[in-house]
């Protein structure tokens, strides 16, 4: 059985050299509307589909404080409908035209979207322009979305198994910077809103030159910069959008915490360290870590826990990156009656490897092979792809073509790089432990 | 300069008014021609030991995947309920040349994906890697280490993970739906517990292993940056000489509905929402012509939110976050079922609303515009699923297990379009029950059994593995 394995090594470092990577490369062509709307467009004519998107470049970290959840608020109440288009119409329209949509609201920015048969693009465009320049804000929307938001809150979070996990997480990492809150925020700071702010809020943040719109798949790209034009050229500039990034001083000493969730039976062990934002070199290297620790039943923490010693349900590792920080979280959840704390030190001790050793060579290439391969899948379908170019162009210091640098980016990291992130970021003073426990569920 | 600056501005101006097209926002624009949909049918061969091979080539990422699937039908497990799955995952736990750690390394190395369950499996890679990976996934399904190590850690995970379930109003609503239902005796209503998963041995999955993985009644696709001759040579090489057991499709006794409308409750005293189900059986072969009108009449009634039953039990009375109805179709009898999660108090109120709303697709003639809109939402879907290039892989893999003529997805969006008003009605009174169906509760009792009493339908009660107890109980 070992002659086997090494036979297999040895061919694939074989098939590694002999390759030259076949760039799989997403064309688009850009532009600006005078409005200061960036436009991006991905035409592929594989099949008869079109997604429409707009990212605006809000997210909960631009809420003032005591308007935790505005962001995500913002979001519902833009589906309420438009100078055009009825009350309760919005969800209708694109169904009853065969498509399907939704939205999205991170720390970082509000996505929404539109994908259509192909035919139905000028729909889309309609959609999202008249949503850009003249939703409805009113009483009834706010009360109606109030009580939307709230059961989306028991849903998603309260209700969910480990659905405040990372809000806890959020929580402690950031003391200063306005990841603290999460992106759902407390219900009463909307109950406390004025209508005026959240008027004040669309027009702070949801003008043309604070969003992009992207489209991708199945259509005629001259015919589409007419149809851009019209729909979205006479929506008005908005001022600059003006944004500081609050500074969190160093975490020095390992906090330690215990929450309690009702919906859970088995308790869960994290960790979770504050790491430097999405743009970094480092939060490359960060994911980087993850796919050694836990991406594959082959990985470090996966053989470990689950194959050899058997005392984990499951294991993982893996960035939150947002704009400003990430948040690089390791876990596990215990199987049989095993006890969480040992969890920990079974996680702790590969974190050391990691700082001490460089990873084998073997190791290194198995690293690239799953990079490349998680990089081929990420790009299959069009929204993804509209998704991909958005980020780029909102994420990436305006460069929309980082979705065709980022795996030559991560081709250039190196061993030593890998070992030093481990070093400078995972140590046991700059973190959290959490023990996420069950709690007995009250009745009512 | 400045006279270059202008000339330059202009332009860019003259640029934007000669784009400028009129528009109307006031209306939503019409439409283009609807687009052709091609559904290329893929490159099929038959391997001498049974195996379908379905092909689909698709250049665009360099990449390819394939999956395996065992058509066994539904099996009855009996008093080892649990061993199929078990035997499933058994067979991710490396090979008779490999042990897992080996096999898991070599899988990872070169950065696929390969997964084992007990009706076939998966693998996904790089073109380049794509051969390896999938003789990978091939020794794994005909040369399972099966040690009693890997079996005795996957019986713990079992066993801890039913146990994380054991008051999960959401989980035993799930379970005791199908156990009444179908009966505890039958495929689809058997459950596993911890006593039975107690009770296997690694005989036990040897023994499930040699009945149902097999290349009999097996179905392999292979989809990515693949030339069809080489999938099939490549199949060849690992699956050709394959051998085993013959499977034949079980022939399972049919199961009446209840005679008369009954409540079925099961006490959950820490649920803190009720789980309704409104279910009953149905037999619809993907061939019968009620096929078409019944789709469409389940989004009308709950398939979507412009539905009937999430615009009523959401929209109008606010019980829930989502009522939803769906139905089954395939060889063997499935459900019609309408369900949701609602707020402890407003338990009896939202089961005569599931009542309500389900009377009134099989008794109201349906809207036209909510027939147009359905019928678009399913064109628009059927347009949209294309994207996928698996997508013609499952045409065509459905079309052989069902025995479906060889244009059913070529002529869906024609059958579905003429779907009439009359048609809704007709189908929604033969499969969506109102007189003779079961409407389960799983929840806290003692806060909605009264109510749910004053209905007038009988009461019965039940425990959380769909035993009785007792007659309406307090």
């Amino acid at each position: 059985m070992h002659f086997s394995k090494h036979v297999l090594c040895a061919l694939s470092a074989l098939a590694f050299t002999g390759f030259v990577a076949r760039a799989q490369k997403v064309g688009f062509t850009e532009y600006d509307l005078p409005n200061g709307l960036h436009v991006i467009l991905h035409d592929d004519h594989h099949a008869p589909v079109v997604a429409v998107s707009v990212m605006y470049h809000v997210g909960s970290k631009n809420e003032e404080a005591g308007r935790t959840g505005f962001a995500h608020f913002f979001e519902h109440l833009l589906f309420e409908g438009t100078d055009n288009i009825k009350r309760g119409q919005f969800f209708k329209i694109v169904s009853a035209n065969g498509g399907q949509n939704n939205a999205n609201t991170t720390q970082d920015r509000t996505f929404y979207y539109e994908v259509f048969p192909s035919n139905q693009l000028a729909t889309g465009l309609w959609l999202e322009s008249e949503r850009m320049m003249h939703p409805v804000i009113n009483e009834i929307g706010v009360k109606t979305q109030d009580e939307v938001v709230k059961e989306e809150r028991r849903q998603s979070f309260d209700n969910r198994p480990y659905g405040n996990v990372i809000n806890d997480i959020a929580a402690a990492l950031f003391t200063k910077h306005p990841y603290h809150n999460g992106v759902i925020g407390e219900m009463k700071d909307i109950d406390a809103a004025k209508l005026d702010e959240f008027k004040a809020f669309f027009k702070q943040y949801y003008a043309p030159n604070n969003s992009v719109l992207t489209i991708a798949g199945d259509f005629d790209v001259a015919k589409t910069k007419e149809l851009i034009a019209a729909y979205f050229g006479a929506v008005p500039r908005g001022a600059a959008v003006v944004y500081h990034k609050v500074e969190e001083p160093p975490i020095t000493k390992e906090m330690v915490d215990t929450a309690y969730d009702a919906n859970i039976q088995i308790p869960a062990i994290l960790a979770a360290y504050r790491v430097p934002g999405r743009d970094s070199r480092d939060s490359k290297v960060m994911q980087m870590i993850s796919s050694i620790l836990s991406g594959g039943p082959s990985a470090r923490m996966n053989k470990k826990m689950v194959d050899e010693k058997k005392d984990a349900l499951q294991v993982f590792a893996f960035n939150y990156a947002l704009e400003d920080y990430g948040m690089y979280i390791i876990g596990a959840l215990p199987s049989g009656g095993a006890k969480p704390a040992n969890l920990l030190s079974d996680m702790d001790e590969e974190i050391v490897k990691l700082q001490t050793d460089l990873i084998s060579p073997e190791d290194y290439q198995k690293l690239q092979n799953q990079m490349e391969d998680n990089f081929v899948n990420a790009n299959t379908r069009m929204l993804g792809i509209a998704e991909s170019l958005s980020n780029g162009y909102t994420f990436y210091h305006k460069d929309t073509n980082h979705i065709n640098e980022e795996l030559t980016e991560i081709r250039s990291i190196t061993r030593e790089e890998i070992r030093d992130a481990a070093k400078k970021y995972l140590n046991t003073h700059q973190r959290l432990v959490l023990y996420y426990l069950p709690k007995a569920k009250a009745s009512n | 300069m400045k006279k270059y600056l202008m000339i330059a501005a202009l332009a860019l101006i003259a640029q934007y008014t000669r784009a400028q097209i009129t528009i109307d926002r006031t209306k939503q624009p019409n439409p283009g021609p609807a687009p052709v949909l091609k559904i290329n049918d893929p490159i099929t061969y038959k391997l001498s030991n049974g195996i379908t091979v379905l092909v689909v080539e698709d250049h665009r990422l360099p990449k390819v995947s394939a999956s395996l699937l065992i058509d066994a039908g539904p099996v009855t497990e009996g008093s080892k309920a649990g061993v199929l799955s078990l035997m499933g995952n058994m067979l991710n736990e490396g090979t008779r040349t490999m042990p897992k750690a080996a096999f898991d390394d070599a899988v990872d190395r070169i950065g696929a994906t390969v997964n084992l369950n007990s009706s076939g499996g998966s693998v996904s890679a790089l073109t380049r890697y794509f051969k390896t990976a999938f003789g990978l996934m091939g020794q794994a399904l005909k040369e399972p280490a099966f040690t009693q190590e890997s079996f005795d850690k996957l019986k713990t995970q079992e066993l801890t993970g039913l146990k994380s379930q054991e008051k999960s109003a959401k989980a035993i609503a799930a379970r005791v739906d199908n156990a009444l239902v179908y009966g505890k005796t039958h495929p689809d209503g058997e459950f596993e517990t911890e006593e039975s998963v107690q009770n296997l041995t690694l005989q036990d999955v040897k023994d499930a292993y040699a009945k149902y993985i097999t290349p009999s009644r097996s179905y392999l696709t292979i989809i990515g940056d693949i030339k069809p001759l080489d999938a099939k040579q490549l199949a060849t090489e690992v699956f050709g000489s394959w051998k085993g057991a013959a499977l034949a499709l079980p022939t399972l006794p049919e199961v009446q509905n209840p005679g008369k409308t009954e409540i079925d409750v099961v006490d959950v005293p820490n649920a803190v929402q009720s789980e309704i189900s409104v279910i009953n059986l149905v037999d619809l072969k993907k061939n019968n012509p009620d096929y078409f009108p019944v789709l469409l009449a389940n989004y009308i009634l709950g398939g979507g939110a412009e539905s009937y039953l999430f615009m009523d039990l959401r929209e109008k009375h606010g019980f829930t976050y989502g009522a939803y109805s769906s139905v089954g179709s395939g060889r063997f009898q499935s459900t019609f079922g309408a369900s949701a999660s609602v707020r402890t108090p407003k338990t009896d109120s939202a089961v005569r609303e599931f009542l309500g709303q389900i009377d009134r697709i099989r008794t109201e003639r349906v809207s036209d515009e909510a027939l147009a809109n359905a019928k678009a939402l399913y064109d628009g879907s059927f347009a949209l699923g294309l994207e996928d290039p698996a997508r013609t892989a499952t045409f065509a893999s459905t079309i052989l297990i069902n025995n479906l003529p060889a244009d059913f997805y070529k002529t869906y969006l024609q059958r579905i379009n003429a779907v009439t008003a009359e048609d809704i009605m007709r189908v929604a009174q033969k499969y969506f029950n109102y007189d003779n169906t079961r409407i389960i509760v799983v929840g806290n009792a003692s806060k909605m059994l009264d109510g749910l009493r004053s209905i007038g339908y009988p009461v019965k009660m039940y425990d959380k593995y769909a035993n009785p107890v007792g007659q309406g109980g307090n």
